[in-house]
């Protein structure tokens, strides 16, 4: 074959392969064995496993066999939780909305107040739900409420960043559209973004109405209502066969709800 | 009247798009701006409504500075100025009717246009609009499912629903093919004419500028290089602009551009 010359110049040489990859892998498996190891780290031995094995299969046995005539005396405290959810998601996803216009450079009316509301989205974020309860749980008492509190804030957390990060992707030839119109900042937002962002909206807004199913048993546990409550009585009662009905009935509503989910969302995108 | 007295626009970065212009744009014109890419001419439309600040001198609208406008006055100002995009600018993902309302938001209240509570003045004003150029029964069609050059008079319907004194449109038709080049083009013309609308167009097919420009400008590097009718526009006119021969590339043609055409 002949060397084809061409006026593109020459080929450019391979350039060096970078150690980044290598190096990293090195240094994450070296990490792994220090936090694992007896000397340095928490004394990870899968040995214990074996060792505990009776203990576990009297638990796992009772898991297995659930109590179904304790199904009836969950359905208040399971209510309860999907009252809780509804009214966080309703609540906590109006605000995420604002919110997240605010934390976006696309549609922040100035630097400051861009980065004042990407600070305190991040402290909101950094905070997990179980801290949001348990403060809350101090400030009104034990009950619904303090959940409910707990459950909004760890929602505009999640709904006002996935939010947010989509208003950055957004195309802003119809805001240019709106303010060469005569549009003043909130139009622009209103009818430029939002409808851009509207399906996303609703999707992410679905997503954390889920993730407050599932919060709702641990925020329970330091008493802030809902179905973790009972969870918790029965924990402490090591009664295994009682938990095992909520595991099971939470793990259907929560499949219920996500099928539900995906069926919204297949009809508005 | 647009008056540009000594404007210039310098970007961050040193590159100066607009070089001490001053024009004279008389009601009812419409005049067509060529040059070559990164001549200006988008900077010059821009300034017209604001959307690009001046650096230097000024431009008044109807004796209004828009470089002196306090924010209020330039959506005022902005009220009275359609404009048209060269990659349409619509909400895709909402109905046709949608898009053209937005060219009511700024004489609606804040709080009913973000309700969508549009008075039935304002949807009249926006079906006549999609009347005029020929596609009202798209109007509850979504924007996406529509073709370029119906979506490019979506674009048109909106600028004209702001019941504007002046159009502004940058390289309208630079995303179309030939054909519908021509009809929006046309459009463009009869608007112009009918309602007496002062229309500003961004043109680089040199044939489509001498079609339907009434007066044409040059630009070149940010300077005003050439100011005359159509008619005097010739050849060595725009080998003056573009400072280079002109090639099938300066011409749309009928069809595709081909060597034979010139």
């Amino acid at each position: 074959m002949t060397a084809v010359t061409s006026p593109a110049g020459h080929r450019p040489a391979r350039p060096r392969p970078s150690l980044a990859v290598p190096i990293g892998l090195v240094a994450f498996a070296a990490l792994t064995w220090l936090s694992a190891s007896e000397q340095f780290g928490i004394g990870f031995d899968l040995g214990d496993i074996i060792a505990d094995i009776d203990n576990g299969a009297e638990i796992i046995a009772q898991l297995l066999s659930p109590n179904w005539e304790f199904l009836p005396r969950t359905f208040e405290r399971m209510l309860e939780t999907f009252q809780m959810a509804v009214l966080a998601s309703f609540i906590g996803c109006a605000v995420a909305l604002p919110v997240a216009f605010l934390a976006s450079r696309v549609t922040a009316p100035n630097l400051p107040t861009f980065l004042l509301d990407r600070t305190v989205l991040s402290v909101v974020r950094a905070i997990p739900d179980i801290l949001y309860a348990m403060v809350f749980v101090a400030a009104v008492g034990i009950g619904p409420l303090a959940g409910i509190l707990a459950l909004v804030f760890f929602n505009i957390g999640v709904v006002a960043k996935l939010l947010s990060e989509t208003v950055d992707g957004v195309d802003t030839g119809p805001i240019e559209a709106a303010r060469a119109s005569g549009a003043n900042r909130l139009q622009t937002v209103r009818w430029s973004v939002l409808p851009q962002v509207f399906p996303n909206y609703i999707a992410y807004s679905l997503y954390t109405f889920e993730l407050n199913i599932r919060a709702s048993t641990v925020i329970g546990i330091v008493g802030a209502g809902g179905i973790g409550v009972l969870l918790q009585t029965q924990y402490r009662f090591l009664a295994w066969s009682n938990v095992s009905v909520i595991i099971v009935e939470l793990f259907a509503f929560v499949l219920l709800i996500e099928m539900l989910s995906i069926w919204l969302r297949r009809r508005l995108v | 009247m647009i008056r540009f007295e000594n404007a210039s626009v310098t970007y961050p970065g040193g590159v100066h798009a607009l070089r001490n212009l001053t024009l004279e744009i008389p009601d009812g014109q419409l005049m067509v701006i060529v040059g070559l890419s990164g001549a200006g001419k988008s900077t010059l439309i821009r300034a017209i409504n604001g959307l690009v600040p001046l650096t230097e001198g000024d431009v008044t609208v109807d004796g209004v500075s828009v470089r002196h406008a306090t924010p209020r006055e330039l959506r005022q100002l902005r009220s009275k100025i359609g404009m048209i995009f060269q990659t349409f600018n619509l909400v895709n993902r909402t109905t046709v009717l949608n898009n053209v309302l937005m060219g009511r938001l700024h004489s609606a209240g804040t709080l009913r246009s973000l309700l969508g509570w549009y008075t039935p003045e304002d949807v009249e004003i926006a079906m006549q609009a999609l009347e005029r150029v020929g596609i009202v029964e798209k109007a509850y069609v979504r924007a996406s499912n529509l073709s370029g050059g119906q979506q490019q008079r979506v674009g048109i319907a909106r600028a004209l629903a702001q019941e504007p004194k002046i159009i502004l449109a940058d390289e309208p038709v630079a995303s179309l093919d030939p054909p519908t080049s021509h009809v929006v083009m046309r459009d463009l013309q009869r608007i112009n004419r009918e309602l007496g609308i002062t229309t500003i167009v961004n043109l680089h097919f040199l044939d489509l500028a001498k079609v339907y420009g009434e007066r044409i400008i040059g630009l070149r590097q940010g300077e005003l290089v050439y100011d005359g009718t159509a008619a005097e526009a010739d050849e060595h006119v725009f080998r003056d602009i573009y400072g280079r021969s002109l090639t099938a590339d300066d011409l749309m043609g009928e069809a595709a551009p081909t060597p034979a055409a010139l």
